[in-house]
């Protein structure tokens, strides 16, 4: 919300600035829709000439993220995967952006008048784009999914961490609570398995009854999120970063301690019913309910019991109550987010959900940036698509990247893109000189 | 009554390296009201350096450059063990800490977690994924008493802890530099007044508890003596609970604590299956702290005047 | 009936005497201050009439029902609402969301308007919005409204402190020392802006000050204390010549 204020050029640079503002004008002018429509050009393009591009530029195949992985196993092949890159994704993006920038800005402008629909179209071209990338290899759709997942659970531990500012390390106990409770529900109904036995219900039904089993999940999650909402009541800060930190230890051991859903090796059966879609489909309503709630006078309330809890209680915020909301709300969403990710991924084991795990959360967390769901998407799919990237150094990986977050924690200490406010429909409303156009004249310079 | 003993005795011993490394994390607690959690993996690398040095000291030996006998080995293992050591965790606060002193409290809380990250995957991309053995510098002795066995390597693993932590007691209380510390966990604002520079606080806080650390790692290289890059992550966190459990920067508490732990673990494998041990000792110290929000032998400050 | 009665309250901190036997009645719309030397437990009343503390001993009733023991919460929705003198802002939120958050006690969109943005939730955060601004405009801030607050000059803030405190509609407001640290001239202003939200919303002012010009201006009667009791209580003119208040504490320093 505080957006950098342009200063006036002083008049002796107002000449180049001028040159390089018409250069770069067309680009400003291309509302959200327009680099959307841009993606979904190239995507498709690449859908089409993919592949026998990348054999003509003497690729083996085509570049599945972004050529990182090719590019550092086989470094000769490094001008090729910049070509291909520039000639399949840049190039057709560009140009199908700006050339397209008068219609989609006219466009963005009639949407907003209904701004659900405004939203259900952009929802539907996004979810074009990544499906038609996704189409040309399994690895990108798993890598896909994953990073959706790890948005719902970094936004819904932002919500602890960031908004309320307190140091929470139970998100993983959350999701294993999460995991194991929708995938015992789905096992036991749906499916044919040696501990549960034949499926209760007809198995055809499982896929319309999944969204059931995440929510059972999510509720098992919050349930157990009042082992730790109740303390902090009282304990706060470190204090409660260590009861949160053994909740999570004693999930994880009584996992390992459970016969029935395999002890430490693991559980598995989950059936394949969290695609792509529904993947993507429960990660915008959770990020929609949680920008929601962090928006309105009750979820602010959280700002104000990290910012000063004796003046909350004095400014008649019932301080208890915003915690557990708080907490049995992340809960409920890295719940869910563990169900996807137990049915993604088709096995769970109580190792997956440790200290590593927890790390790779609150890294999420607090890169992308703090008090901020942009940010959280951000930290989200950056850290899980960079990682999978940097999967050909093997080892060497988890050296680079936590030395990278030093890096940038002691260079921005509280992340990215922290405290901004998430307005969707500013972002998918028309630019430059379309701008002005919009009815309610909520825009400004 | 004799088995009950015996355990007693692994007890002080498993404490003792909780004990060790708990004092690590509250020091560093007590004077910049941060958690190093780099501290575990210090430990881990604290075990390695002894590991090399004392390998490296043998191998003298065997080259037949200069033959030392190994109660030596050991103690210039412990003593270079604990220099080289310490000069890593300064290392860690200047990289990891020092830049963020002003920020907030758990982005520096991250970096410490990311640093130890990146020394345990870097002693793995190093040094590959085998376990490695710790040279045995003490010949075993095993006495008889009351039944109970007890072996040298105990014995002396117990002492020397128990000494190490009163001469860190009688630092603190006794020495400038302990003053200033202790001054420090009271007020971080008032030191600087009273001449002594934070940095080299902070510093001297990591140096002194890192030694600690390298301590312990030699000593449970000795105890048991297969080192792995992830050793440092698993008794860290429990140190770090131990840590917590003291209370706030409390030397004595974080000493305690830590034995307490040692005790809890080593009795609840007596009683129950071993694979309960995790789950029991984490359920208690969720019930003991929400119950005790403050610690065992914290100050217990009300939440509300804390702003 | 008076607004607030408080009737023998004692309180200790540990074997600490802070309070003692303590006696206050305020009645709707009236301006009374509370004045006193450092340490003589004034704050420590404001902390206890609004649920911070609880007393050791003694009533507190406001509105004819005791509050003793109630979380401070529900007593600042009964209609209490105070500022607090090293002035408790939030520091990484806006002067618009100070205010507007405020009004949590009003919120009756439940929490499926806050998750799922109902109707009436966008209807609820417009009207506490404008309300929001209006405050902000009485007490001449309104500029800053999307400013962090820690962006303002010290003035500003003390004054969106007020603002905030408003917005949870009090019939009691207590003010800790409004006007500290102010210049000659901006607490002339603080005086004028107190004299005009009490002339506009009517509710009871209970104030504490350090600086004498203000609560001679400000109040109709004046309690004095020292050593956590009230040794004097009257008009400003009765105080002023009190032998025991200028022994106390008047004595003590310039008078202006």
């Amino acid at each position: 919300m505080t957006t950098a204020t342009q200063k006036q050029p002083p008049a002796s640079d107002r000449h180049r600035n001028s040159t390089i503002r018409a250069v770069l004008s067309p680009w400003r002018e291309v509302p959200f829709l327009g680099w959307l429509l841009g993606a979904l050009a190239a995507v498709m393009l690449e859908h089409s000439v993919g592949s026998s591009l990348a054999l003509t530029l003497g690729l083996r195949r085509i570049p599945v993220l972004f050529g990182f992985e090719l590019m550092l196993k086989a470094p000769q092949h490094i001008p090729g995967m910049l070509v291909y890159l520039v000639l399949v994704y840049m190039l057709p993006a560009a140009l199908v952006a700006v050339a397209t920038r008068g219609l989609t800005n006219a466009l963005a402008a009639r949407l907003l008048q209904s701004p659900a629909l405004s939203l259900a179209v952009h929802l539907v071209l996004l979810y074009g784009c990544m499906h038609f990338w996704c189409a040309l290899s399994d690895y990108r759709y798993l890598v896909a999914q994953l990073a959706l997942i790890a948005v719902m659970l970094t936004l819904s531990l932002n919500v602890i961490n960031g908004y309320m500012g307190e140091f929470s390390c139970s998100h993983p106990g959350f999701m294993a609570l999460g995991a194991y409770a929708a995938s015992v529900l789905t096992v036991l109904l749906f499916v044919e398995d040696d501990v549960f036995g034949p499926p209760l219900l007809p198995p055809t039904l499982g896929p319309f009854l999944f969204p059931l089993a995440l929510v059972a999940g999510g509720l098992v999650a919050s349930l157990g999120a009042l082992a730790v909402a109740i303390p902090s009541f009282r304990a706060r800060g470190d204090y409660l970063g260590v009861i949160t930190l053994a909740f999570t230890f004693v999930v994880k051991s009584l996992f390992e301690n459970l016969e029935i859903v395999g002890g430490p090796r693991g559980f598995m059966n989950q059936p394949n019913w969290a695609g792509l879609p529904t993947v993507f489909v429960w990660a915008v309503v959770c990020v929609a309910v949680i920008n929601n709630f962090v928006r309105s006078t009750f979820g602010k309330a959280l700002n104000a019991v990290r910012d000063g809890e004796t003046a909350a209680e004095a400014m008649t915020i019932n301080t208890r109550r915003t915690k557990t909301v708080a907490f049995l709300s992340a809960a409920f969403w890295a719940g869910v987010a563990g169900g996807l990710f137990a049915h993604v991924v088709g096995y769970i084991n109580p190792a997956t959900f440790g200290a590593q795990k927890l790390a790779e959360v609150l890294a999420m967390v607090y890169f992308g940036g703090l008090n901020s769901v942009i940010g959280s998407i951000a930290g989200g799919l950056g850290l899980t698509l960079f990682s999978e990237m940097l999967r050909p150094l093997e080892v060497w990986k988890w050296v680079i990247i936590p030395m990278l977050l030093v890096l940038v924690m002691t260079r921005r200490p509280t992340g990215l893109i922290a405290f901004r406010e998430f307005d969707a429909l500013k972002l998918l409303g028309p630019r430059g000189r379309w701008e002005g156009g919009v009815q309610d004249g909520t825009a400004g310079g | 009554m004799t088995y009950l003993l015996q355990h007693v005795v692994n007890a002080l011993q498993w404490g003792s390296f909780y004990a060790l490394i708990a004092l690590g994390y509250s020091m560093v607690y007590s004077v910049l009201m941060l958690f190093n959690f780099a501290h575990g993996d210090i430990f881990m690398v604290g075990a390695y350096i002894g590991l090399f040095v004392s390998t490296g000291l043998l191998l003298l030996g065997t080259a037949g450059a200069v033959t030392l006998p190994n109660w030596l080995v050991l103690v210039l293992t412990i003593i270079l063990g604990m220099a080289l050591t310490a000069v890593v965790g300064m290392l860690v606060e200047r990289v990891g800490y020092r830049p963020l002193r002003k920020a907030p409290r758990a982005s520096a809380a991250l970096t410490g977690l990311m640093i130890g990250i990146t020394f345990q995957t870097l002693n793995l991309a190093l040094l590959g994924a085998k376990r490695r053995s710790f040279p045995a510098l003490i010949e075993t002795a095993t006495y008889q008493v009351a039944g109970v066995s007890i072996t040298n390597t105990k014995i002396m693993i117990v002492v020397i802890s128990l000494l190490l932590m009163l001469a860190l007691d009688q630092f603190v209380r006794r020495t400038k530099w302990g003053m200033a510390m202790r001054a420090m966990a009271v007020d971080i604002f008032v030191v600087p007044l009273m001449g002594v520079p934070i940095n080299t606080m902070a510093a001297l806080t990591f140096a002194l508890g890192s030694a600690l650390a390298a301590v312990a790692g030699i000593f449970f290289g000795q105890a048991y003596p297969v080192l792995e890059p992830y050793m440092g992550a698993l008794l860290g966190w429990k140190a770090f609970v131990a840590a917590i459990l003291g209370g706030r920067g409390s030397v004595l508490g974080a000493a305690l604590a830590g034995f307490m732990l040692g005790f809890i673990e080593i009795f609840v494998a007596v009683v129950f299956p071993s694979t309960l041990r995790d789950l029991i000792a984490y359920s208690a110290i969720l019930l003991i702290l929400t119950f005790r929000p403050y610690g065992l032998f914290g100050e217990p400050y009300s939440a509300r005047l804390r702003l | 009936m008076a607004l607030l009665e408080v009737e023998g309250m004692t309180h200790y901190f540990g074997g600490l005497r802070a309070v003692h036997n303590y006696n206050l009645q305020i009645q709707r719309g009236e301006i009374r201050g509370l004045i006193g030397p450092n340490g003589a437990g004034k704050t420590t009343i404001f902390n206890l009439i609004t649920g911070i503390y609880r007393p050791t001993r003694g009533r507190i009733v406001f509105e004819g029902e005791d509050i003793v023991g109630l979380p401070p919460h529900r007593i600042a929705a009964r209609g209490i609402a105070r500022t607090f003198q090293n002035m408790l802002l939030w520091r990484h939120m806006t002067v618009l969301e100070h205010v507007k958050v405020a009004h949590y006690a009003r919120i009756d969109y439940g929490l499926v308007g806050a998750f799922l943005g109902t109707p009436r939730r966008r209807r609820q955060e417009a009207e506490f919005e404008e309300r929001s601004y209006e405050l902000l405009r009485m007490m001449g801030v309104e500029r800053f409204a999307n400013k962090v607050i820690t962006e303002l000059p010290y003035g500003a803030q003390r004054r969106v402190e007020i603002a905030r405190a408003l917005a949870t509609e009090p019939k009691l407001l207590l003010l800790d020392e409004p006007a500290a640290g102010m210049t000659p001239e901006e607490m002339i202003e603080m005086v004028d802006t107190i004299r005009r939200i009490h002339s506009m919303l009517g509710m009871a002012i209970f104030l504490i000050e350090h600086r004498m010009r203000v609560v001679m201006d400000l109040c109709e009667t004046i309690q004095t204390l020292n050593f956590g009791e009230v040794i004097a209580e009257g008009t400003p003119d009765e105080i002023r010549n009190d032998p025991v208040v200028i022994e106390a504490y008047l004595g003590k320093e310039v008078v202006t």
